[in-house]
C-alpha cells in the first residue's frame, strides 16, 4: 500500500525528535530560552499583532478540529461565547485545558507536556487573547507527576518572561486593540478520576466537588466554571494555534486530508500513540488520513515478533476495535462511519496480534468503565457492572449462548438512547463491547456452552384429553 | 434499616492532639491556592494534596481540620475526597507500587509484573506490608501505554517492566523515604 506524507517537517513535534525526523531516545525537555530561540512565542506575537476577532477567524477558517476525541470545530466552539459589547472588559471568564489524559490507550498530550510545554502555554496566551479570556487552569490528572513538575516550572519561567502575569502577555507588548491583555495561568492537579475528562466534570472538580458531568444545557460556553463563561480545550488542539497563527489557514489546509465521503475534512497533522503488539510503540506525528496499515508497518517497526495483526483499538477504548479486515482504515475523523467504530477519539491504536484473546480484551475494558463510571446515572452505574460481571463469565468459560445475547443486549442499550445518561462514559462501553463482540462473534460463542431448554411434551393418550 | 447500623452514621473519628494541618501546609494553602479560585471550595483538591503529601494519608481528623480552615461543611470535603482514586482515606505503605492494568498493559505483560511484585513483597494486590513499608495496587491507565507493561514506584514512572527487574524496582524504591 503505498501512502506519502504530506508533512515534509514535523510541525507540532519541530522541538520533539520524532522518527523519521529524529530519534526517541534524543527526547528531553525544551526550557523557555531554547524555545524562544527556535521561533517560540513569534506565534503569539502574530496573534497580538492581529485583532482578536480575526484570530478566532482563522482558527476558523483553517477547520481545526478539537484533539480530544470529539473532533468538534475549535473555531466554532470559540464562537458559541457570549458577545461582549466592549471587547476590551468583557468580565471574568475562563479557559480550563483538558490534560486530564487517562482513556486506555491514549497518552499522546503527556509527550507535549513532557518535552515542549511552552507550545501549550503559547496556545493558552494565543486562545485567551483571541477568546477575550482572563484566566487558564491546566488540569492535569494526578497521575502524571513528572509532567505536572515540568508545567508548573514552564508556568513560573512564562510568568518571569512577562508571558501571563500583571503586565500583560509578553510584558504589555502593544496589541492590535490598543490595550494590553492579561492573562493568569495556573496548574490544577486531578486526583485519579477518568469521568474528569468529561468537560463538565472537569469543571467540578476544578470547583472542588466530586466529578459528577452536569446536564447540559447551559453549555460551558455560557455558564462554565464558576458559573462564568468557559472555553474547554485539548492540550494537542491548543499546541496547534501558534503554527495555524503564523502560517496561516492555507498552509494547514495543505497537511491532513479532506473527507472522502463528503463530510467535514480532516486538516493538519496528529499525534498518534501507537501500543499494543508492535515493535515501537511511542507517539508519533502523522498527517491525518494516515493508513494504520503504513503507520504499523512502515514506521512502527511492523508487528512484534513477525506476528499477524488481529484487531486495533481505534484510539482509546471507547472508540470500539477495528477488526481484523480493517487494517487498511484511514486514521482520519470519517473512521466512525467508514469502519463501524464510535470514532477517530485520540487517534492513539492499541494494536494487537494473532494470540490476543478478544474475550479478555472485552473484559478489560468492561472492568475499565465499571471502575470509571461515576455512579451518577443508572444504566451506566448498573450495566458497567452487569458487563463486566457476564464477560468475566464468558472468559471464565461458565456462560451459555443466551449469556452473549443478554450482554450484547446490555451492551447495545447502554447509553444508545439519547438522554438517558448525562454524559458519554456509557456510549463508550456500549461501543467497545459491542464492536469487539459483533467483529469477533466467533470467538465468544467459541467459549460459552449452548444453552439447553427444556421441553415438555405429552405424548400418547394424555394428549389427547 | 441498614442506614441506622451503618459505620458512617455513627463514625468516632479517631483524634491526636498534633494537627495534621501543619503551619507550613496552612501557609501554602493560603498563599499559593487560595488565591487562584473564585470560591474557597476551588482550593478543596489542592490543599487535600497538600496535606496528604505532609501527612501521608487523608484520616478524619485531617478532613474535619481542612473544612474547618476553607469554611467548608466536613461532609463536603468528605464527598470530595472520598470520591477520587488518588486520596488515601486509609493508611497507605511509605511506598505505593501501582502497577497498570489497563488494555495496553495487560496484553503487554502485566499480569507476571503483579505476580512478581506480590511474590516479593509477599502481599495481595491492595495489601499493605507488615512492616508498613509498601504497598500494591492496580490502577487503571497510567497514560504510558506506549511503554506497556507500566508501573507508578511513589510518583516515579517505571516502563517496559519485565517481571525479573521488579525485585530491584522495589529495594531501589525502598533505600529513598516515601512521601510523607
Amino acid at each position: 500500500m503505498s501512502w506519502t506524507p504530506k508533512t515534509e517537517f514535523p510541525v507540532l513535534t519541530a522541538r520533539i525528535p520524532t522518527p523519521p525526523f529524529g530519534e526517541m531516545k534524543d527526547r528531553r525537555t525544551v526550557w523557555y530560552d531554547e524555545y524562544a530561540k527556535t521561533g517560540g512565542y513569534d506565534g503569539l506575537r502574530k496573534a497580538l499583532s492581529m485583532k482578536p476577532a480575526d484570530v478566532v477567524d482563522t482558527v476558523k477558517t483553517a477547520e481545526l478540529r478539537g484533539r480530544g476525541g470529539a473532533g468538534f470545530p475549535t473555531g466554532l466552539k470559540w464562537t458559541f461565547l457570549p458577545k461582549s459589547e466592549d471587547p476590551n472588559n468583557p468580565g471574568v471568564r475562563y479557559l480550563a485545558i483538558n490534560a486530564d489524559e487517562s482513556e486506555p490507550g491514549t497518552f499522546k498530550d503527556r509527550l507535549l507536556m513532557d518535552f515542549d510545554p511552552h507550545l501549550l502555554l503559547e496556545g493558552i496566551a494565543i486562545c485567551c487573547y483571541a477568546c477575550r479570556l482572563s484566566k487558564a487552569y491546566i488540569y492535569i490528572r494526578g497521575e502524571y507527576h513528572h509532567q505536572a513538575m515540568v508545567v508548573e516550572k514552564a508556568i513560573k519561567e512564562a510568568y518571569d518572561k512577562g508571558v501571563f502575569g500583571g503586565k500583560g502577555l509578553l510584558n504589555g507588548a502593544s496589541t492590535a486593540t490598543g490595550e494590553v491583555w492579561k492573562v493568569e495561568c495556573h496548574l490544577h492537579r486531578g486526583a485519579g478520576a477518568y469521568i474528569c475528562g468529561e468537560e463538565t466534570a472537569l469543571l467540578e472538580s476544578l470547583e472542588g466537588k466530586r466529578g459528577w458531568p452536569r446536564n447540559k444545557p447551559p453549555f460551558p460556553a455560557i455558564k462554565g466554571l464558576f458559573g462564568k463563561p468557559t472555553i474547554i480545550n485539548n492540550v494537542e488542539t491548543l499546541a496547534h494555534l501558534p503554527s495555524i497563527v503564523s502560517n496561516g489557514s492555507a498552509w494547514f489546509h495543505k497537511q491532513g486530508t479532506e473527507s472522502k465521503i463528503g463530510g467535514p475534512p480532516s486538516f493538519g497533522t496528529k499525534l498518534m500513540g501507537v501500543s499494543g503488539h508492535v515493535n515501537k510503540p511511542g507517539v508519533y506525528e502523522f498527517d491525518l488520513g494516515i493508513p494504520l496499515r503504513v503507520m504499523v508497518e512502515k514506521y512502527c517497526g511492523g508487528m512484534r515478533n513477525g506476528k499477524k495483526y488481529k484487531g486495533a483499538i481505534a484510539g482509546g477504548i471507547s472508540t470500539g476495535i477495528l477488526g481484523p479486515d480493517q487494517f487498511d482504515a484511514e486514521m482520519d475523523f470519517d473512521i466512525g462511519r467508514k469502519y463501524n467504530v464510535l470514532g477517530l477519539g485520540t487517534a492513539c491504536p492499541t494494536i494487537f496480534d494473532e494470540d490476543t484473546d478478544m474475550v479478555a480484551v472485552a473484559r478489560n475494558i468492561a472492568r475499565f468503565f465499571k471502575h470509571e463510571s461515576c455512579g451518577q446515572c443508572t444504566p451506566c452505574r448498573e450495566g458497567s457492572g452487569w458487563l463486566y460481571q457476564l464477560l468475566s463469565r464468558i472468559e471464565a468459560g461458565d456462560a451459555r449462548t443466551k449469556d452473549l445475547d443478554l450482554t450484547l443486549e446490555i451492551a447495545t442499550s447502554m447509553g444508545a438512547m439519547p438522554g438517558t445518561t448525562i454524559c458519554g462514559l456509557a456510549d463508550g462501553n456500549n461501543w467497545a463491547t459491542r464492536t469487539i463482540m459483533n467483529k469477533y462473534w466467533d470467538e465468544f460463542v467459541a467459549r460459552v456452552r449452548p444453552t439447553y431448554v427444556p421441553v415438555t411434551m405429552s405424548v400418547g393418550a394424555a394428549a389427547r384429553v | 434499616m441498614a442506614w441506622i447500623t451503618k459505620k458512617s452514621g455513627s463514625l468516632e473519628v479517631e483524634r491526636r492532639s498534633q494537627p495534621y494541618l501543619t503551619d507550613e501546609v496552612k501557609k501554602k494553602i493560603t498563599e499559593v491556592y487560595l488565591p487562584r479560585y473564585e470560591t474557597k471550595h476551588g482550593a478543596l483538591i489542592p490543599a487535600l494534596h497538600a496535606v496528604q503529601e505532609s501527612a501521608g494519608w487523608l484520616p478524619h481528623q485531617a478532613l474535619m481540620e481542612v473544612a474547618e480552615f476553607l469554611e467548608l461543611k466536613p461532609a463536603d470535603v468528605l464527598d470530595t475526597a472520598s470520591f477520587y482514586e488518588e486520596f488515601w482515606l486509609k493508611r497507605k505503605g511509605e511506598h505505593v507500587i501501582a502497577v497498570c492494568r489497563s488494555i495496553a498493559c495487560e496484553f503487554c505483560g502485566q499480569k507476571e509484573v503483579t505476580e512478581a511484585c506480590k511474590k516479593k513483597l509477599g502481599i495481595d494486590v491492595g495489601e499493605t506490608t507488615e512492616d508498613g513499608k509498601f504497598t500494591l495496587i492496580e490502577l487503571e491507565c497510567l497514560g504510558a501505554c506506549g511503554g506497556a507493561p507500566a508501573a507508578l514506584v511513589d510518583h516515579t514512572l517505571h516502563e517496559f517492566i519485565k517481571p525479573e527487574q521488579v525485585a530491584r524496582l522495589i529495594d531501589d524504591a525502598s533505600k529513598h523515604s516515601g512521601h510523607h
